[in-house]
Formats: C-alpha cells, structure tokens, sequence
C-alpha cells in the first residue's frame, strides 16, 4: 500500500521537474538571439520505483540532465568551411584592391607604354624637333611614374596586408586562450556529472571565429576537452594550456609567423590568417616580379637601343632610363628617366640630326617580344588577365563557400535553433503538468486533513 | 523534419546578393561597360588591354602620316617644277643650236639658263619646317652650294642617308631620296647638265649632246619624281586603312567590354523585383509566432 506522504514526494517531483524544464525553455527564449547558442531540451526521466509486495509503485519524475542539442559533425564541417570562407573572403577582398592599379584607365601602366611608344613614333617622323623629343621624355617619365605608383601601391598593400597578418595573431592568441580556458570549464563541470552546455556553446563560438581565422584541427580528448592544432600540426591548446603564435620581423621588413620557435609562415594555408598570407607572400609578390621584370626589360632595351644610335650632338646614345638592379627587383619602384636634355635622346643612326634610324630601332621594340618571349603590351596584358583571373577565383570561391557555409548554418540552426513555437508548446506544456501536480497535493492535503480530522475523532 | 526556426541570415544573404547585383547593373549602366576592372572578365580585360594599345598605335600612325605627308607631297611638287624648269632649259638650248644666232644672241640665252641654275639650286635647297628635305639625313645644311671649281658648278653637302617610318603594322615607308640619288646622281645630273649647256653655248659647241643631256635629266627626275608620288599614295591608302582599323577595333573594344544595355536594363528591373518581393517577406513573415496567441 503506498503512503499518502510517498504521494505527495511524487507530486512534488513533478512541480519540482516541471519547474526546472520550464527554466530551460525560459533559458533558450531568452538566448533565441545569441550567437552560437544550441538550444537546450529538459531530459526528464522517471524516478527508481519502489516495490511494496505485490505492487511496484512509481516515485515520480527528476529533471536528470539540460541537453543542449547539437550535431558534431556538423559543427566540423562548419568549421571548415569557416576556414575557407576566411580564407577566400580577405583573398578576395585584398585582391579587389589590387586589381585596380591594372584597369584600363588614362594612368594605368598599359596606357602609359602604348603613349611611350607612340611618342617615339613621333620622333621617328620628326627627330630632331625638340618639343617632339621633350614629348618622349615626358611620356618617358609618364611610364616611370605608373610603373612607381603601382608597385609602391603593391607595397603598401603588402604592408598592411603584414598589419592585418599581426592583428590576427593577436586575435588568434586571444581566442586560444579562451578556448584553453572554456576547455578547463567544461572539464571541471562534466567531472563532476553536471551538464556544461553554456560552455560548450561558449567554446564551439571560440572555435568558430577561429576557424575564420586559421585553419584549425579540432581533436575531441579524454575528460570531454579539446586539442587544437593547426592543420600542419602547430599546437593551439591541449586541455587547459594554449600556445601562442609569435610573429618576428624577418628580412624583407614582413612578419613570420612561429610556433613554438618554428616558422610556420608558409603552412598556414586557410583562414583569414591563410589568405592574408596567401595575399601578401604569394600574389601581390608574384605580381611585383612581373611588374618589375616588364620595367627593367622596357629599361633595359631601351638604354641597349640608345647606346647604339647618336643624340642632335652626334654623341652615342646614354641610358635614357636610370639602368635597373640587375636581379630587376625593385625595377617598376624604382624606374625614374636619366636624362633631362631632349637633344639626348639617340634618334639617329648615322649622326646626321634628321635621321631617324635609331627612333625606329626604338619603335621597333613595341612590337618585338623583349619581355620574357612577348612584346611589352602582351606581357602587360599577360599581367592584367593573371590579376583579374586571381581576383575572380578567389571571389568565386568565397562565394561557393559563402552558400555552402550558408546552408551548413541553416542546417545548424535547424538541430540546434531556438523555436519560439516550439518553446511557447513547451511552456504551455510545463505549465499545465505543474498546475496538474499542484492540483495533485491539494487533493493529497485535503485527503491527509480528512485523515487527520478522522484522528482527532477517534481520540 | 525540424525547419530552421530562424530564416533570417538566409534572407538578409539573398538580400545582400540581389543588392549587389544591383549594384553591378547600375555600375553597369552608368559606365556603359560590362568589364569595369580585370576581375569582371579577365581575357576581356587582357585584350581590353591590348585593343586599347593597337588603338593609341593607329591614332599614332595617323598623326606620323600627317606629320610626313606635307614634306613628300612638297618634295613631290618641287620636283615637278625642277621638271618644268630642265624642260625650259631643253627649250632654251634648242633655240640656242639655231644657226642663225650669234653670239650676242646666245649669251642672252646663256644668262636665262644661269636664272634656271639659280632656280634649280634653291629647288633642290628646299626646306620643309626648317629641315632641308634633299639633303638627306643631313637636314640642317642646305645641300647644295655654288662652287665654282667643281665642274657641275655645284658641291652637294648632304649625304645619302634616307630614313624609313613605321606608320602600321609590318607596313615601313621610305620617306626622302638624298640630292645625290636625285639632282647630282650620275645618270641624271642635273645640275652638271645645266652647266654643260651654258658651256656648249659659251663655247657654240656640242650644244645638240649638251640639249640631249639636259632632256636625260629631265626624265632621270620625271622618275625619282615617282617615288614621291608612290609615298603620297601610300600614305593616303595607309590612312584610310588606319580609318578602317580603328573602326574595327573600337567595335572589338564594344564586344569585348562594352555593357549590354538592354539585357543590363532588364537585369536590373528583375534585380529590383526581386530585392523589393524578397523584403516584403521579411516584413511579412516577422511577428508571427505561437507567444502571440497564446492569452
């Protein structure tokens, strides 16, 4: 026979449980806007059941555990894609600064080689007209100078590229730590069989943003807490410890990145730190090789064309450009015109003032592959298409991991979403079976009083 | 199935896309270009960039043809009269063999056909915008001088030098011939005819070999003058060519980047569709959720 007071415990357990599970649907209504929050589900579970001969009697109900509810599998390839998104997008974004310096426009390097040439075909129709000969030297200069622009824009590109390369470091060293933290946490609260959704949600946050800026390996260890490495490896945090990433200045006045006393620069390949490297070690240096090799060959050819024709004096032709490194770094920054005198420049091939013979020589490079087996304006629009195809690859890129990325979020937020229907069910839910408890101990009360009442008249 | 309680990110991306769609067409529309920077078409932009150099290359060949054109048609029209003048000089030299003249007579010739040398020699000194034009390469001396010890009575100071011009592509073109291919050149010399016949006249000897001479002279420069008159064709044909070029090129540089405006227009007003129905949704879809209904 089971005891009015054993029924009331029961019904108890039921206001107890249903309290606690309408706390966690007040709990996911009040974090419905909170990034990276997994909703969180009362797990309910009945209580041991005592036996009295014949009958096994039921003990009610315990709120046994708050599950947040989340799909591991997902979150990885969430974080994947976060990477590549990272990556992508500041790739994309530095890129599209890039390109610039190479649209068809009256400044651009293009533009200014076609005016070169064409004032040399000017001299060749008139070589020894001096306002015709300071319009070599001018346009001379016009392509000195849209060399200079875009590779000291290339440069200062690359540098805060390296800013933003350091900034990253700083924020990758931040979230580390938080993650390393969270990870002592979570470990502390599952040891002692308590459920530590918030700060799993906390972490998987931190991890998220850190997958937008590395590319991070997440591996599950013993006692529910995490080890973080790079893809190459590098540690990030084992349980509670992090590693911080160092940056050094190294020779060409950028920033490596090292881990533990290694470089690890060139691993870092995902990530908004993968693509600002990928920007600033690999495409804009790539393009400031063809700039510089395109400026020192033009240089080159025509200092070699002038040295073999005569200036208005019937002297041998000197550098019209100031002669480039011989390596050609530096040549597109550093091109400056040597000469200042028109009467300088080598139009003749005999001496005589109104030949033409070393103009046309001139010319002829234009249309003479000089440039690494092209002629100038091939090799320049070489450079163009290679600029623009990066550029566009990379913002395809981003875009396919943005709709990928998109519906992984989706599907998160479908497993792990909060459903203000779904809460307000839930509430609804709750809160009838607590008032049915509270109506229960009523009735027990009133059930003990008669009891009571039937005491009192006995005695 | 669970949905996705919360359609917001979804919408706001779409929103963003057809924003940016926007956004290109009316770049688009107001630049009147469908490849604004490399990435929007990169072997367009590649060849944008060459077209745009072949283009700056005609418009150059074109002010190089303007700037040689006034030289070989002045060149070309002087040796016409340096033709008309040898062929007063034949004139003169056939009525100075008349018998009947004495010597009185011919020294009036002989001072008329001293006017032709003169005339001859300032024709052959031409300058064109303070270059002399047949001296060859030497342009800043005036090619021919008087020289009374020399036996054509002249001395050319220029040199043989000739220069050639790229006015388009793979097409050169020869723009002068050196005094001493034309006026002194040894199958014709013009001025050593001319000499000899004042001589003949002065001596009234050999006045029929020194007239005949002066006649293979005329026809020596009657076909230099040719040259110039081939150049002057050259350089028309080569510009109406260039014209041709240029057209063609500017209607490459349309295909390659220039912005369909019918077809960007129509994107734009579905663009627009879009955008304006994807915002209704959302102000539509806000607001509704089972708390409201619950009292």
């Amino acid at each position: 026979m089971s005891s009015l007071n054993a029924s009331l415990y029961t019904a108890l357990s039921g206001l107890n449980a249903e309290q606690g599970a309408l706390a966690v649907t007040t709990n996911n209504v009040a974090n419905v806007n909170t990034p990276g929050y997994s909703r969180q589900q009362a797990v309910l579970v009945t209580n041991e059941p005592v036996e009295q001969d014949p009958l096994t009697l039921g003990t009610g109900v315990t709120l046994q555990d708050i599950e947040s509810i989340r799909d591991p599998i997902l979150e990885s390839q969430i974080q994947q894609q976060t990477q590549s998104q990272g990556q992508y997008s500041t790739l994309s974004s530095a890129l599209q600064q890039t390109q610039v310096n190479f649209t068809t426009s009256t400044g651009d390097i293009g533009t200014a080689i076609s005016n070169f040439f064409d004032s040399v075909n000017q001299l060749s129709a008139n070589p020894n007209d001096l306002s015709v000969r300071q319009g070599v030297l001018t346009a001379a200069g016009n392509l000195a100078t849209s060399f200079n622009t875009a590779a000291n824009n290339l440069t200062q590109q690359q540098s805060s590229l390296d800013l933003s390369a350091v900034q990253q470091v700083v924020q990758i060293n931040q979230l580390t730590q938080q993650i390393a933290q969270l990870n002592g946490q979570v470990s502390n609260l599952q040891n002692v069989g308590e459920s530590a959704g918030s700060f799993v949600d906390q972490r998987q946050q931190a991890i998220d943003q850190l997958s937008s800026l590395v590319d991070v390996t997440v591996i599950p260890t013993d006692g529910n807490t995490l080890t973080l490495t790079t893809a190459n490896g590098a540690p990030l945090v084992s349980g509670q410890q992090s590693y911080q990433l160092q940056t050094q200045n190294n020779s060409s006045g950028l920033h490596d990145i090292y881990s533990q006393g290694n470089d690890i620069t060139g691993e870092i390949t995902s990530g908004q730190l993968g693509g600002t490297l990928q920007a600033r070690d690999q495409e804009i240096p790539q393009i400031q090789t063809q700039l510089d090799t395109l400026a020192a060959g033009i240089a080159n050819n025509v200092n070699t064309v002038q040295a073999g024709g005569f200036d208005l004096n019937d002297v041998k032709g000197t550098n019209l450009f100031t002669a480039p490194a011989l390596s050609g770094v530096g040549a597109a920054a550093n091109l400056s015109v040597a000469i200042t005198d028109p009467s300088l420049i080598a139009a003749s091939s005999d001496g005589s003032v109104g030949s033409n013979g070393n103009a046309e020589a001139l010319y002829a490079l234009n249309s003479q592959t000089v440039i690494a087996g092209q002629t100038p304006t091939d090799y320049y629009s070489g450079i163009v298409f290679n600029v623009g195809n990066s550029t566009s690859n990379a913002a395809a890129e981003q875009s396919a991991s943005a709709l990928v990325l998109q519906q992984l979020n989706d599907q998160r937020s479908s497993i792990s979403g909060v459903s203000l229907d779904e809460e307000a069910a839930n509430m609804v839910q709750y809160q009838d079976a607590y008032s049915a408890s509270a109506q229960v101990i009523t009735t027990i009360n009133d059930m003990m009083y008669a009891t009571i009442q039937m005491t009192t008249l006995t005695g | 199935m669970r949905v996705n309680p919360n359609p917001y990110p979804d919408l706001l991306a779409s929103v963003a896309q057809t924003q940016q769609q926007v956004n290109t067409d009316e770049q688009e529309i107001s630049t009147g270009l469908s490849v604004n920077v490399p990435s929007d078409d990169p072997s367009a932009a590649a060849g944008l960039a060459v077209n745009a150099d072949q283009t700056s290359q005609a418009d150059q060949f074109e002010r190089s043809i303007g700037s040689v054109q006034g030289e070989i048609q002045s060149a070309n029209s002087t040796l016409a009269s340096v033709v008309t003048a040898l062929q007063q000089a034949t004139d003169l030299g056939v009525e100075g063999a008349n018998g009947t003249l004495n010597s009185s007579d011919r020294a009036v010739i002989v001072t008329q056909l001293q006017g032709i040398q003169s005339q001859l020699l300032s024709l052959a000194n031409l300058s064109y915008q303070g270059n002399y034009v047949f001296g060859g390469t030497a342009n800043q001396i005036a090619p021919y001088v008087l020289d009374t010890s020399s036996p054509s009575g002249v001395t050319y100071q220029g040199n043989t030098g000739v220069n050639s011009i790229t006015l388009g592509t793979d097409f050169s073109l020869q723009t002068n011939l050196p005094g001493s291919e034309l006026f002194s050149a040894s199958g014709g010399n013009v001025f050593q005819s001319i000499q000899d016949l004042i001589t003949s006249l002065q001596n009234d000897t050999g006045i029929g070999a020194a007239v005949a001479e002066v006649g293979n002279a005329s026809s020596y420069i009657s076909e230099k003058q040719v040259f110039y008159g081939n150049a002057s064709d050259q350089l028309s044909t080569q510009s109406t060519y260039l014209s041709t070029e240029t057209t063609q090129l500017a209607q490459e540089a349309d295909t390659l980047g220039e912005a369909d405006l019918t077809v960007v227009i129509s994107d734009l007003t579905s663009s627009q569709t879009s955008l304006q129905a994807t915002l209704e949704t959302i102000g539509q879809t806000a607001h509704t959720n089972l708390f409201q209904y619950l009292k």
